[in-house]
């Protein structure tokens, strides 16, 4: 996995809250899997990250999990967005939205000292 | 918030861990399953989805470690793994368990008792509004630094005077007769009366819960009213409101009640009837007559200090302006709580310092059986450190077991001073105020679990200690038996056992200096014969001449009957039995100076009947005793006592002199006798000068007298007889009774709560300053054992072998007790003020303390001395 990113401290929460909006209720594998694929395969979860990332979601009540059955009938749990956390996820994208594009007016090339 | 909730989730998580583990397991099998068939569906085989699957997840371990921390909380589950594991320890040595629960239960247990009565008698604030404002105001005497009552004169001018105080009132306060209700039939009791100056109740910052207070009016001479407390009025009226505008009878006045004070408040002495000063008895009015007590409260904002400094002022202006009363007099103010409790500060802390050295010497103990034990863990601590334990996760595990068996045994102590409490209030002397609400509260509460955390830490550093210097290798490589912590653990323990004879040296030594002035205290010369002698307390309603001459005629009457009663062998009265004075004052011989000065001699006042010497059993030395004669109409007579005539009259013959004093008149009085010494203020003074005066020459100071009973049986039985004699001649007369032996034994009460208490503690230390040594010489024999083998193999006899023993005891015994000497030489210093014909240096005490402690050490070490000399040579060789 040397070539893959992993993911950033702190945006991997936000990365699972925007998972469980878009695809609804899912497993920890597929939420493994979308934000791999979504970040065309650049970002590899590790899984060591991922599991007590979704535990602490859930302690803070951001995300609801119950044991359900997968497409492929295996029993899997299955996370699910709470309320808190549907508000939580605008708060951070907001955030998360306005920090990108200060950072971006930085970055932007013949701006500087203006 | 979110994290809070998250905190309690997580607090949760400690206690359904296996099941939710068990889930976790789960998820992570079905995330490997649903990997493998996504793997499968893009045309792995079986065996490839599987391992791609599997490398891709990672450490699956690890993972769940990770996970595991972010369930629960890892501190808090390593405290509970390694509580479990204490318990474990503890259950599985129930032996050691108990006794070093035990041991240090004591400790912990004498520490709480001690801490609630020191609590309760000196912390505790006193139960009045603000009750650090409450001060005492008392003459102080510049030459012996010593307080005494204050002057009516004084108090106004201090009163008058002085800005730092919200309210000042003086009081005085007796024990008399008091008749509730007016009904004929209703007998006088003893109750407590105290007379009031207008702002006593301000200064506590009460008011009556019923009714009101005096008014102006029934302030001024001649005015009748008196202020109950709640208990009286229950006891006597049936209930509170009942009491308000009902009488009481006292003096031979008639007063009624207007207030009754709320529960609980009884100041002073638990006052039955309080009543406004100068009403029954005039005022005072000379300053040099101290009949007053005075408190105050300070003003809102105002230090103790800025008050005493003002009154320290007024003070040195009244000695400007009246030289000859206030000369050499300034004021002292005390807070009236440290006033309450000064006679008793010193004793309390002492014996709060005693228990804490028992503690410490229970805590050494502790320390030695834990480093023992450790020796014994080593193995257990070596493999534990191999696998990857860390030393401070070691240590913690120590320390977790020091502080569950110091859990344990604050428990049990707590257990130990709800009793021990109730023993130490029980064999205290009855007057220390406020003893009777020493109990545990919270602060007690807190008190025990402080100090059991501190003992934990004492005595489980030293095991902790040992354990970080092992060395891993050494210890892995040896024996279970072998495997010592080396001479550092050897040398720890021995340390402990020295300490611990020191300590208890120190207390021993204070115990000893205790016993010996006690024993003094016991046998010192009284000067009079107490045994089978029955104290009859009385007192005659008077308010003015008239009466007090009834009263004079009561006593009269009472004494040749109460001598002719079956078994009495002699009979009088006395104003106040030895061990209480009634009054002092200066005298003068021959003739009055033209000025009254502060600075005469000063003598003992006494007032007693004709055959109170004999009763007593004070050898008349010269002349004679009063007799009937002595009347009030006749020519005044004294008789001094040996110390009076020895000061006054050297070399010349007292008898036919005249002396004056201002008990209540100035008249001259013949000096008719000489009588022996006799220890007026118990047995801890030396006799002061005294003037016994006739009590039919002074009437009013005499209608409260004492009548003293000899008898030939045990005093008790006569009493039923005196009491009908006495009520037979008057029904206003309350009577108490004592014998002359108990009042005795009250007046050493002090002593000998000391001396007891802090026999108790010393012999506990000894106790368990010998379980040490015991266990050391145990210790050390089994590990000399195969040296001892040795030495006798090679021609040794029992007797050598007894004598390494016993060498090495009396080594670490010596140890302690030079250091324990050098200890106790500087604690004891404490004691001075409270010993009695014996120095703080006493070296037949501290004689007697090192043969003691020598001789119970090798007593100790006996049994594994024992041992050793039993040590079969050929066992001790083969295990070479």
């Amino acid at each position: 996995m040397a070539e893959k990113t992993d993911v950033w401290q702190g945006t991997l929460a936000l990365m699972v809250l925007k998972t469980l909006e878009t695809l609804g209720p899912l497993h920890g594998y597929g939420i493994a899997r979308r934000i791999e694929q979504t970040s065309g395969d650049l970002l590899s979860v590790n899984y060591g990250t991922l599991y007590p990332s979704l535990l602490k979601l859930e302690q803070e009540g951001y995300i609801d999990s119950e044991w359900g059955q997968s497409d492929n009938n295996r029993k899997a749990k299955y996370y699910r967005l709470t309320r808190a956390g549907r508000k939580q996820l605008a708060k951070e994208a907001q955030e998360w939205g306005q920090a990108t594009a200060i950072l971006a007016r930085f970055l932007a090339p013949g701006e500087e000292r203006s | 918030m979110r994290r809070l909730r998250a905190w309690f989730v997580r607090l949760g998580g400690l206690f359904n861990k296996e099941r939710s583990g068990h889930a976790f397991a789960q998820e992570m099998e079905s995330h490997l399953q649903m990997h493998i068939d996504d793997n499968v569906r893009s045309g792995m085989t079986a065996d490839e989805a599987r391992r791609n699957a599997l490398i891709k997840l990672g450490g699956v371990a690890q993972t769940k470690e990770i996970y595991g921390e972010r369930r629960g909380i890892p501190a808090v589950e390593t405290l509970l793994q390694d509580l479990r594991f204490a318990v474990r320890m503890l259950l599985k040595n129930p032996g050691f368990t108990v006794v070093a629960v035990s041991i240090l239960a004591l400790g912990i247990g004498a520490n709480t008792a001690m801490f609630s009565v020191v609590r309760a008698v000196l912390l505790k604030p006193l139960a009045y509004t603000d009750p650090d404002r409450i001060v005492t105001l008392a003459s102080f005497w510049k030459a012996d630094a010593g307080k005494g009552q204050v002057s009516g004169p004084d108090y106004h001018d201090w009163h008058d005077q002085s800005s730092a105080f919200e309210a000042m009132a003086y009081y005085g306060s007796w024990d008399t007769s008091v008749t509730a209700g007016t009904t004929t039939g209703t007998t006088a009791e003893y109750a407590r009366a105290t007379k009031v100056s207008s702002e006593f109740f301000r200064v506590f910052g009460v008011s009556p819960a019923l009714g009101r207070e005096f008014s102006a009016e029934e302030a001024k001479p001649g005015g009748g009213a008196a202020i109950i407390s709640y208990a009286y009025g229950v006891r006597h009226f049936g209930d509170e409101a009942n009491a308000l505008g009902k009488r009481v009878q006292m003096a031979g006045k008639t007063l009624d009640i207007v207030g009754v004070m709320p529960p609980g408040f009884g100041f002073p002495d638990r006052t039955d009837v309080w009543y406004p000063a100068n009403t029954i008895a005039p005022e005072t009015e000379s300053r040099s007559a101290h009949n007053y007590r005075v408190i105050g409260r300070l003003q809102n904002g105002v230090r103790l200090e800025q008050a005493q400094t003002q009154m320290k002022a007024i003070g040195a202006r009244l000695e400007q302006k009246f030289p000859d009363s206030n000369k050499g007099k300034s004021v002292a103010v005390t807070q009236l709580r440290d006033e309450m409790v000064s006679n008793y500060r010193l004793t309390l802390y002492v014996m709060l310092a005693a228990v804490g050295v028992v503690l410490l010497i229970a805590c050494a103990n502790l320390a030695n059986m834990l480093v023992a034990k450790a020796v014994a863990r080593t193995r257990e601590m070596a493999i534990r450190t191999a696998v990857g334990a860390g030393r401070g996760r070691i240590v913690r595990q120590l320390i977790t077991e020091s502080v569950l068996l110091a859990v344990l045994a604050g428990a049990a102590g707590l257990a130990l001073a709800f009793w021990g409490s109730r023993t130490v209030v029980a064999l205290a002397p009855g007057d220390i105020p406020r003893l009777a609400e020493a109990g545990i509260d919270s602060n007690v509460l807190l008190f025990t679990l402080g100090i059991s955390m501190l003992a934990s830490l004492l005595f489980g550093l030293a095991p902790a200690l040992q354990v970080l210097r092992v060395d891993l290798n050494t210890a892995l490589k040896q024996s279970v038996q072998r495997a010592g912590g080396g001479s550092l653990a050897d040398r720890m323990r021995q340390a402990l056992v020295v300490a611990e004879i020191a300590l208890s040296v120190v207390l021993v030594a204070g115990a000893g200096l205790l016993l010996k002035s006690f024993v003094a205290l016991q046998n010192v010369e009284l000067g009079f014969r107490p045994d089978r002698v029955l104290v009859v307390g009385t007192s005659v309603p008077a308010s003015d001449l008239a009466g007090a001459r009834r009263a004079t005629r009561f006593y009269k009457q009472l004494l040749p009957e109460v001598r002719a009663l079956p078994g009495v062998l002699d009979a009088g009265a006395t104003m106040a039995p030895p061990g209480q004075t009634f009054s002092d004052g200066g005298y003068w011989i021959d003739h009055l100076p033209a000025a009254l000065d502060v600075s005469a001699p000063e003598a003992v006042f006494s007032v007693v009947s004709p055959g109170a010497f004999a009763t007593l059993g004070i050898p008349l030395q010269r002349g004679r005793d009063f007799n009937d004669g002595d009347s009030y109409d006749a020519a005044f007579t004294a008789v001094i006592n040996e110390a009076l005539a020895r000061q006054a009259f050297p070399n010349q013959d007292p008898l036919g002199h005249s002396i004056y004093c201002g008990l209540d008149s100035m008249n001259p009085m013949k000096i008719v006798g000489i009588v022996g010494n006799i220890r007026q203020h118990g047995p801890a003074r030396e006799p002061s000068p005294e003037i016994y005066m006739p009590y039919e020459q002074h009437p009013q100071p005499a209608t409260d007298l004492s009548v003293l009973v000899r008898t030939s049986m045990q005093p008790g039985a006569i009493s039923s007889a005196v009491r009908d004699k006495i009520h037979e001649l008057s029904a206003d007369v309350p009577v108490k009774f004592t014998t002359m032996e108990a009042l005795n034994s009250e007046g050493v009460a002090a002593p000998r709560f000391r001396t007891l208490l802090l026999g108790i503690f010393a012999g506990l230390a000894v106790g368990l300053a010998l379980a040490g040594v015991y266990g050391v010489m145990s210790y050390v024999v089994g590990q000399r054992s195969n040296e001892i083998g040795l030495r006798m193999a090679l021609g040794a006899s029992q007797s050598d072998v007894l004598r390494l023993v016993l060498r090495q005891t009396l080594l670490l015994a010596g140890a302690g007790i030079v250091i324990g000497l050098a200890g106790a030489a500087a604690a004891t210093q404490f004691l001075t003020s409270i010993l009695f014909g014996v120095k703080a240096t006493d070296p037949a005490t501290y004689a007697a303390v090192v043969a003691l402690l020598a001789l119970a050490a090798l007593g100790a070490s006996y049994i594994p001395a024992k041992r050793a000399m039993r040590v079969d040579p050929m066992v001790a060789l083969r295990y070479e």
